[in-house]
């Protein structure tokens, strides 16, 4: 007798092939047979107007962090998400020493944007300094599949301590870096990550950003020896800069056979045809048979914030950086006083910057502290600026006084929102879906949702993907680019990551606050809309009827 | 498709080395490269000797045109 049967339902494989009726039967965790009419099972589901798909993967996210206090990685399952991959962008929790835990704390919860006490009370460190240590404490205790990257930055701590943010490694170094980096791969490491672009708290470049040319070829070669992918996030605001990272990759993967991927691509009002020069840049890689995937986003970018903490809104703005900085509440709100004339002055030098298009009157009030401002919600700190005769910084200012910094403000569609081109990038057969930051940016916008987004945008609506197109960019596409065998298509022999979804209501629900990480504090989520069913390795793990199964832990340690 | 021509900083580069080794006849190289560079212009406590990283790209030619 069979496990589990999924009935009668629109069977999208993730092959691209059109979709065809009938039956999907799992035992032991793997799919036996796909199509027909499968035989008994201790459980069944029936799927009859509904589509029958692999799991979603999502490549892009950290939830290094979010998985140490919440196997669920709350709420991607019910997305449809049953494998993620944390350890972006040269961040992940280990290998780490010990006395070395409170500098990466600060650098991952800042450029991550994770709340301190969210951070500090859900990951404990129980599993010492290793990378297998770091994965032994994860397995059994996952409820979806995890394919870890280890970190750039946190190699070079790890051989060279302070010296990762001061200066290059020695060719002894590099060597001590090859061979850990080798171990996390044996491990279960899907792949090398490293960073171009971010900044500790004091403005310095992570460590990654200090290796030469030398270093990152060594530690590429060690991927092409061992078997894994080199993700870097680049200056993705410099068309002419993401290029050159692109020729880069392109070298690297050719001399050492690897398959790398870049993140995020966005498309942008401002420039264009940067867009089609970078797929032109792809293209020519290509040409010359190289593997570098450009991952893109399905969702626009809108950023939420409050001059009460530090955002990714703030990080033009230093004097903003700075004040927002201040732990201590008095002592911000008599900063905030102080500096008064310089805070506005520089919130209202934003509209006068190159494009303008981040201008503070753009600014629309998301949430009120206060009752009397409470019909503000919703209005532009233009409209309001218009109404009291005042500038855009001073309304901002006061208003956010007011409420001792408390107010939430929104800054909608900065970019990527031109559903039109996004959906044509996001059809391209050379570009991979991801991006999605899950697990971070807590604050600032909500990072789930983005492949309900994929479905009720670019399928439904622009029509930019079929159905089952859409399906193979975030399933068989993204597990053949990551090397993840046996996920990502339904097939005999292969893991039941399933999901049973409704093809005309799969999609994202509103953005909301939720205050369910330890500490205090909101983070920005989405819930599902449309999707049914949700199967991790064989196990029901989310349903639309019962949500999420308590003790469900199916998930696994996905290893290439 | 066309690439701007880029080098990476050699160990203990400053903009003047790269702007001697990649531009030797242009007048005022240095101040060029710097205007090639904006995103290496606008990173804090950029001088003539500190500033850069090994990893980063120093673009050795203007923007190409708009095609």
């Amino acid at each position: 007798m069979l496990d589990l049967v999924i009935r009668d339902g629109l069977i999208v494989d993730g092959s691209g092939l059109p979709g065809r009726r009938g039956d999907l039967s799992i035992s032991d965790g793997k799919i036996v047979a796909v199509g027909g009419r499968a035989g008994e099972a201790r459980r069944e589901l029936d799927a009859a107007g509904r589509v029958v798909a692999p799991g979603f993967i999502d490549p892009h996210t950290h939830y290094d962090a979010q998985l140490c206090f919440d196997p669920y990685a709350f709420p991607a399952i019910e997305h449809g998400i049953t494998t993620v991959v944390p350890g972006n962008c040269s961040l992940s929790l280990a290998p780490l020493r010990t006395d070395q835990r409170d500098t990466f704390s600060r650098m991952f919860r800042l450029i991550e944007e994770m709340p301190e006490a969210a951070f500090d009370a859900g990951v404990d460190w129980r599993w010492g300094e290793s990378f297998d240590g770091w994965l032994d404490a994860l397995t059994g205790n996952l409820a979806l599949n995890v394919a870890p990257l280890v970190g750039h930055s946190v190699l070079r701590m790890f051989v060279m301590g302070p010296d990762a943010q001061q200066r290059p490694a020695t060719n002894d170094e590099i060597a001590q870096m090859s061979a850990l980096l080798r171990d996390c791969l044996d491990a279960g490491a899907v792949g090398l990550s490293t960073s171009f672009v971010d900044i500790d708290e004091s403005y310095r470049p992570v460590p990654s950003r200090w290796a030469a040319p030398e270093e990152l070829d060594a530690l590429a070669g060690v991927l092409g020896k061992h078997g894994g992918i080199l993700q870097i996030v680049h200056e993705f605001y410099n068309t002419d800069l993401t290029i050159a990272r692109i020729e880069t990759l392109a070298d690297l993967s050719l001399r050492h056979g690897i398959t790398t991927t870049l993140s995020p691509i966005f498309h942008s009002h401002a420039d264009r045809a940067g867009v089609a020069r970078i797929l032109d840049a792809v293209g020519a890689a290509r040409a010359r048979g190289a593997a570098v995937w450009p991952q893109v986003q399905t969702r626009p970018i809108d950023i939420s914030f409050t001059l009460d903490q530090r955002s990714l809104m703030l990080l033009t703005m230093p004097s903003w950086w700075q004040v927002a900085s201040i732990p201590d509440r008095a002592d911000k709100l008599a900063a905030v006083a102080d500096r008064r004339q310089e805070l506005v002055d520089e919130m209202d030098s934003l509209a006068k910057r190159p494009g303008g298009g981040l201008g503070a009157g753009g600014f629309v009030v998301r949430d009120v502290i206060l009752d009397r401002n409470r019909d503000l919600v919703g209005r532009s700190i233009d409209d309001i600026a218009t109404e009291r005769g005042c500038s855009h910084g001073e309304t901002l200012l006061d208003l956010a006084l007011d409420e001792e910094l408390g107010t939430w403000f929104i800054r909608e569609s900065i970019g990527h929102d031109d559903s039109e081109a996004v959906g044509t990038l996001l059809a391209d057969p050379h570009v991979h879906v991801g991006a999605s930051d899950g697990g971070a940016h807590v604050g600032s916008f909500s990072t789930f949702g983005d492949t309900g987004y994929l479905f009720s945008e670019f399928v439904r609506t622009t029509g930019s993907l079929t159905l089952e197109q859409a399906v193979k960019k975030i399933t068989l596409d993204t597990a053949t680019i990551w090397g993840l065998d046996g996920r990502g298509l339904l097939a005999p022999g292969n893991a039941a990551d399933v999901v049973v979804f409704d093809a005309d209501r799969i999609g994202r629900g509103p953005e909301i606050a939720s205050d369910d990480f330890p500490g205090d504090g909101i983070r920005w989520i989405r819930r599902q809309e449309g999707v049914d069913t949700v199967v991790v390795n064989g196990d029901i793990t989310w349903s639309a009827d019962d949500g999420y199964v308590d003790g469900a832990r199916a998930g696994v340690v996905a290893t290439r | 498709m066309t690439t701007r021509r880029f080098t990476t900083p050699q160990p203990d580069d400053d903009l003047a080395a790269i702007a001697a080794r990649e531009l030797p006849d242009t007048d005022d190289a240095e101040q060029q490269l710097l205007s090639w560079n904006l995103h290496l212009a606008a990173r804090a406590g950029l001088g003539r000797s500190v500033g850069l990283l090994p990893s980063d790209v120093v673009f050795t030619e203007p923007p190409l045109p708009a095609s």
